[in-house]
């Protein structure tokens, strides 16, 4: 009998890809012809392979080398200044117009109160955006990211529950119920705020991390620039390379720098936490280096009053006392004594 | 239960949506990396089988591709699928690469394709990379119409209508390429297919 072998036809029979009637004559061959039917189960063999191969995960790198690659400007930017180069003096003119327009728009941006724009940052869609009062909350496997205005971003890890409360030209302000936060701010001192359950993180101008547990406490930890952590008259200021604990109804502790040793960090938490006194005193005294004069600095306010000149004598031990800071006034909290010491050791922060 | 007013982020919905794509049109670079985490893998994949598992071409490959994305947003209508439209530029960038580079290209690296994982590595791992090492081997030695056309229907899951889209040419072309890709694989792969067989 005569039959007509599949042969191009053959994988879109495999594939289920052939028109119903073809599919049904290609079956009723399969059926009889014993030599389609062996390439048929050969190709499904084949097919089953390939479906098989692993997908592999691109490099980070590949996005950094296409953020180098992309052109400053679009295509349309350079045509468009091409031909302001061409043009007279009343083209400029409506240029200037133009860029005052442009102003007076990102004026009025900077200025308008939110809602902020929300990103998905984990191959996820985009999620509109976030308006006064609202809450943002991440399960276990989504990141995203808002953006703060115009004056920087706020990326939300997994497990995370924070709202919106303030977004004013004079104050953005975020509420941190749970969960991580990175904050990349570019803005004058205390304009963005983030409030957890144990204090109110204030940025300087800078980047950080906060994380708040179920519990509420938390931890800081700045990664450029200053930010503070403030609660009840308790101020602590935090510079890159260090971190600061947070806890429920004691606020923020002392802050100490991440790479300050293993003991002084215990101490410090037993001092700040645990009613280390002054045994822990001792010990953070013992193990401070030089940049860890920012942790004593903290402490001199802090300590028992009896034990103040401990501290003063160990940061002048570590770094010559600068004119205008009398030992006098130090011991006394004075103000601008302080503040004017701060400034000067903060060269070695 | 979140409350009402609580935008909750899930990763249930994977997709990027046609505001992502919007968003990317208008030039938004947040946007843009939401499209690139959803589709970088996909398209470094392809590239890397394509180019015999060559990190260093399927990366640069990978960076054309987005790169030319990124210029030519604009010009997305929503005619076909973005998805469609996203495998035209793989495709397009992995003909020319092999076209400027037709030397290295062509030339299968054994030690190369072994860098590649392996499906269920940790399930009867020495079997399972031998296995996927020939698969590799095999559709590495495919000429690149057969090859990419391959890649789309089996790595991808795409239909023929929609590997005619990609490909520019018609759904009978498409299943010509694949059943000629078929015929030297189950070629090639004889040996390995009578072993995995005995095996089961």
């Amino acid at each position: 009998m005569f039959q007509k072998h599949l042969s191009d036809t053959l994988a879109a029979y495999v594939d289920g890809q052939l028109p119903p009637a073809e599919a049904g004559a290609a079956s009723a061959h399969v059926a009889e012809c014993a030599r389609c039917r062996a390439t048929v189960d050969e190709y499904q063999s084949v097919a089953g392979m390939l479906r098989g191969l692993a997908r592999v995960e691109a490099p980070a790198s590949i996005w950094i080398s296409i953020e180098q690659a992309r052109p400053n400007a679009t295509r349309h930017d350079v045509r468009r200044g091409r031909q302001i180069e061409a043009r007279t003096l009343r083209a400029w003119a409506l240029a200037a117009m133009v860029i005052m327009a442009i102003g007076a728009v990102a004026l009025w941006q900077i200025n308008r109160p939110g809602p902020y724009d929300v990103v998905r940052i984990d191959g996820g869609s985009s999620t509109g955006r976030v308006s006064i009062g609202e809450w943002i909350e991440t399960d276990a496997s989504s990141r995203t990211r808002i953006k703060i205005g115009v004056i920087g971003t706020v990326d939300i890890a997994p497990n995370t529950r924070m709202q919106l409360l303030a977004a004013q030209p004079n104050e953005h302000r975020l509420n941190l119920a749970r969960g991580v936060i990175s904050a990349q701010i570019l803005a004058p001192p205390r304009l963005f705020f983030v409030e957890t359950p144990s204090s109110t993180v204030v940025d300087l101008g800078c980047a950080y991390t906060m994380e708040v547990d179920e519990a509420g406490a938390g931890r800081l930890r700045v990664t450029s620039g200053w930010a503070s952590l403030e609660w009840d008259q308790i101020e602590s200021l935090v510079p890159a390379g260090a971190s600061c604990p947070t806890r429920p109804g004691r606020g923020p502790g002392t802050p100490a720098f991440d790479d300050a040793s293993a003991r002084l960090q215990q101490a410090l938490f037993d001092f700040d936490y645990s009613g280390g006194g002054r045994r822990a005193v001792d010990v953070v005294l013992a193990e401070a280096r030089q940049r860890d004069t920012l942790t004593l600095w903290h402490l001199l306010s802090r300590v028992e009053p009896e034990q103040r000149s401990r501290i003063f004598d160990r940061i002048a031990a570590l770094t010559p006392v600068p004119n205008g800071v009398t030992r006098e006034q130090a011991l006394a909290l004075d103000p601008a004594t302080l503040k004017l010491w701060r400034e000067e050791l903060a060269w070695t922060w | 239960m979140a409350p009402s007013n609580t935008v909750v982020i899930s990763r249930k919905d994977q997709d990027v949506t046609p505001a992502v794509i919007d968003a990317c049109r208008r030039g938004d670079r947040d946007a843009f990396r939401v499209l690139y985490e959803a589709y970088k893998d996909k398209v470094y994949s392809i590239a890397l089988y394509f180019f015999h598992g060559d990190t260093a071409m399927a990366a640069d490959v990978t960076q054309q591709v987005f790169l030319k994305l990124m210029g030519s947003m604009a010009q997305f209508r929503g005619d076909s699928a973005f998805s469609t439209w996203l495998y035209r530029f793989v495709v397009n960038a992995c003909v020319d690469t092999t076209r400027s580079r037709s030397a290295r290209a062509d030339m299968t690296d054994p030690a190369l394709l072994d860098t590649l994982p392996a499906a269920d590595s940790l399930e009867d791992a020495l079997a399972n990379e031998h296995i996927a090492g020939s698969v590799r081997a095999a559709v590495s030695s495919l000429a690149p119409k057969l090859r990419i056309a391959i890649l789309l229907r089996y790595f991808e899951d795409l239909s023929y209508a929609e590997m005619a889209d990609v490909l520019q040419c018609s759904m009978g072309t498409v299943a010509s390429r694949l059943s000629r890709g078929h015929e030297i694989l189950a070629r090639r792969l004889a040996r390995i297919r009578n072993v995995a067989e005995k095996a089961r």
